[in-house]
């Protein structure tokens, strides 16, 4: 009972810290851009905004535009509920569960896609266009280094994987590690659509493509649909944390270790928010047509990573 | 600047321009007037050509009656006059025989046929229906998998209006046609009938960004008219004033190039540097935009030694901060690989469409107004002129540095050679139906005011050939074989005001 009720409050956890991470992520970004910046806490002043503002709904909106959000922010709980964020345990939890993270992440791809489309406006059906460009390629890198770091552990269950890694040798002494962590970040970029390959917080419409997406969105659609990518970075992120940095996740539901292990998620959460405005403000975007050679970079480390693994 | 007029029958026209362009005439401008109020049956084209380097403007000018105002293009020969010749067939309803291109320009298709506002008997505040379900025309390229992308006029940030239609095959650009004009506020007929002395307010209010270009260009129109000579103090501080304007934009526009590829870094330097620029301009005008400097006859107000000096210490600071940053911008391989090879001008078309400023040097158009036909102090000063020979978005973008750090030199020179003495003479009486011809290198490039006058020193016929209207044409033609993500760079390299186009 205890365990289940952990597991809920792990779900619980992640939408709700999501928003905070986003706000650290900006306000990291105006501080080393040398502004005051808004407060960690905006986002969810914003989100507190969409959800309680109208709609307003182009005519040419179908079905397929009205349930995008609501399928899109399930998607996104599913996955939460797979991925182990303070203890190893979750929610749902089989083999196999890692290649149904991947193709949940492309339902929800699929959705937005559409949706785009949908409203028959230019901005969305080339921020749509441009994603499947980008997804084309970013979702198969996706694969094969999930599988570079399922590898070692034997298994695409993520509860193990978290538990082997929390409990085996410290991954930093092999060189797997650190091409797959490589490869993991450059896909953390892409999923999470950062500057070098996307631009959150631009404002011209020729140039983006999440964005672009969900132009067309308003009020409480778009409050779902943004909350649903801050829970995407917030998963990224937390994946990141479980495969490569997974000390202090509690193995078992033991009162001061598992307030200890929230503790220390909640610090490396903030810690990678940092690290990730700090590789968007060193870069700028890249040609659009570039892209595909920055996840080659990763497709090829990842496939190093493999290699290594049956070598060493 | 001495002016030589040729005054030709309309069929003469082309022959004598071909003239004037066999004798290294660059052409500038047409300005059309409607000129019934001086007993002159009716309209008047003029041509004006300018001779680098002699101080000399050659003005071809013919006469075209009420009754047949038609005359043979030059748009075949100089693809340079199409716009102005569609304006005056907008504005004036005079005709340009056999003009490749004479869709509507500067009023939109909603607005009736065969009323012309810049006619004599046109009244200022007469009102038009207009047809709102009025279609526009454009080239269209057609085929399997071609797209048309519309954006704008209205855009997501807080830009002036323009619309854009991209036809794409992916996200690769095939043809791009864009729709300007949305803010013409008739300036031009708005000042006719007004005091000389007003009509400076009305030329600073022409655009926000280059305000001293503009009214330095105006004033220099009329002081020709009057013959006036200008106080040497008060030379001085015009070059003083047009070099911070330039400063101010050249800096911010460095920062805000690296916008368009979301290098948040140097664009919030560059607002940060730009800033610092501006509020310099409040502390010794009074005014961050500079407005209200230049007056007819000098300049409105004298600065003292005390604010020299502090120009000094403030621009000695953002010099070195604006090295660091451009050095530091020129240091990252993801800007230097979108910059280059993006948006090329090539050189023919440089020249072919008489493009000027920044824009043209960075294609290798040689061609400064300060050099070529000095105005102000500007003989006096020493000064390089840059140029870049590949017309891409680097070249635009060194190029504004590089002319930014000549500015640095500029104002140097004029803080510590400025001669005491008056700083304004009052500019007498106007003769009736005379015209000047006032020219400045503003940030965007060369500005030209032509003015002439009417009875009691007012205004009878104004028009003004900003540096963006010059430019503006080549713009939609760099950006096909590039891909759309990459326009809001391109625009931004150019940097193009709406307004001071649009009038």
């Amino acid at each position: 009972m205890i365990h289940v009720l952990l597991e809920i409050l792990q779900v619980i956890f992640i939408i709700g810290v999501s928003p905070l991470i986003q706000g650290i992520v900006k306000r990291t970004k105006a501080i080393l851009q040398g502004r005051q910046g808004p407060s960690v806490w905006q986002p969810y002043y914003d989100l507190h905004k969409y959800l309680n503002k109208d709609e307003v709904l182009s005519i040419h909106a179908s079905w397929l535009f009205l349930i995008t959000p609501y399928v899109v922010f399930v998607t996104m709980i599913a996955v939460v509920a797979m991925i182990p964020v303070f203890i190893t345990h979750t929610l749902l939890s089989f083999t196999g569960q890692l290649m149904l993270v991947v193709y949940l992440f492309g339902l929800s791809r699929f959705f937005t896609a559409l949706a785009g489309i949908d409203t028959g406006s230019s901005f969305g059906a080339m921020g749509s266009s441009r994603d499947m460009f980008v997804s084309a390629l970013a979702e198969p890198v996706l694969f094969i280094t999930l599988l570079a770091i399922a590898l070692p552990m034997k298994t695409t269950n993520l509860t193990l994987i978290t538990s082997r890694a929390v409990t085996g040798h410290s991954p930093l002494l092999s060189p797997t590690f650190y091409l797959a962590f490589l490869a993991f970040l450059i896909l953390v970029i892409t999923e999470t659509g950062r500057i070098p390959i996307d631009n959150p917080d631009t404002h011209l419409e020729l140039t983006m493509i999440h964005e672009g997406m969900i132009l067309e969105y308003s009020g409480k659609r778009l409050g779902l649909m943004m909350w649903s990518a801050w829970i995407k970075q917030a998963i990224m992120f937390t994946l990141l944390l479980d495969f490569c940095f997974p000390w202090g996740i509690s193995l078992v539901v033991h009162g001061s270790m598992l307030i200890a292990s929230f503790i220390m998620v909640f610090l490396k959460l903030t810690v990678i928010a940092i690290v990730i405005a700090f590789v968007e403000m060193s870069y700028a975007k890249i040609r659009f047509f570039r892209i595909p050679r920055l996840l080659s970079a990763a497709f090829a480390l990842s496939i190093i990573s493999i290699l290594t693994n049956f070598l060493l | 600047m001495k002016i030589s007029r040729i005054i030709v029958a309309p069929h003469e026209l082309i022959h004598a321009c071909r003239t004037v362009i066999a004798n290294h005439g660059r052409f500038i401008t047409m300005v059309a007037s409607d000129e019934c109020g001086r007993e002159i049956d009716r309209f008047v084209v003029r041509y004006i050509f300018a001779h680098d380097g002699k101080s000399m403007l050659n003005v071809v000018e013919s006469v075209l009656t009420e009754s047949n105002c038609s005359y043979p293009t030059l748009s075949s020969m100089i693809p340079a006059a199409s716009w102005a010749e569609r304006e005056a067939h907008d504005l004036f309803g005079i005709f340009p025989e056999g003009h490749p291109d004479l869709r509507p320009l500067v009023l939109h298709d909603d607005w009736p046929e065969g009323v012309y506002p810049l006619r004599k008997d046109y009244a200022l505040r007469e009102k038009q229906e207009r047809d709102s379900f009025s279609s526009w025309s454009y080239p269209k390229v057609e085929g399997e998998g071609v797209f048309e992308v519309p954006v704008g006029p209205i855009h997501a940030g807080v830009i002036e209006p323009g619309h854009f239609r991209f036809q794409v095959m992916g996200d690769s650009v095939l043809h791009l046609e864009a729709k300007l004009f949305y803010t013409h506020r008739g300036i031009e007929k708005r000042s006719e009938g007004m005091s000389v002395v007003k009509g400076l307010y009305l030329a600073e209010r022409i655009c926000g960004v280059c305000s001293v270009s503009h009214a330095l260009s105006y004033v220099q129109a009329i002081e020709q008219i009057s013959e006036t000579r200008v106080p040497e103090r008060a030379i001085f501080l015009r070059v003083l004033f047009a070099e911070l304007e330039r400063l101010y934009n050249h800096v911010g526009d460095i920062g805000n190039m690296c916008a368009g590829i979301g290098y948040a870094y140097a664009v919030n330097h560059g607002a940060h540097l730009k800033e610092q620029l501006m509020q310099l301009n409040d502390f010794i005008v009074g005014h961050r935009f500079l407005r209200g400097s230049i007056a007819l006859g000098g300049v409105t107000e004298d600065i003292t030694e005390e604010k020299l000096r502090y120009i000094e210490t403030t621009l000695e600071r953002v010099k070195k901060e604006f090295n660091e940053i451009v050095e530091q911008i020129l240091s990252h391989d993801i800007v230097v690989n979108r910059f280059s090879n993006t948006g090329i001008l090539s050189e023919r078309i440089a020249r072919e469409l008489s493009t000027v400023g920044p824009t043209a040097r960075a294609s290798n158009y040689d061609i400064d107004v300060r050099r070529d036909l000095p105005y102000a102090a500007y003989d006096q000063l020493v000064f390089e002129v840059p140029t870049f020979m590949e017309g891409d978005v680097m070249a635009r973008f060194k190029q504004r540095f590089l002319e930014a750090r000549q500015s640095f030199q500029i104002i140097e020179q004029v803080i510590n050679r400025t001669p005491k003495g008056d700083i304004r003479v009052p500019i007498g009486d106007l003769i009736p139906y005379s015209f000047g011809i006032g020219m400045t290198e503003s940030p965007r490039g060369e500005n030209v005011h032509f003015v002439m006058v009417g009875e009691n020193n007012t205004i009878y016929r104004y028009r003004v050939r900003s540096a963006p209207y010059a430019n503006w044409p080549a713009v939609p033609i760099c950006v096909p074989g590039n891909i759309i993500p990459d326009f809001p760079l391109i625009n931004k390299s150019f940097e193009l005001c709406y307004a001071c186009c649009d009038r």
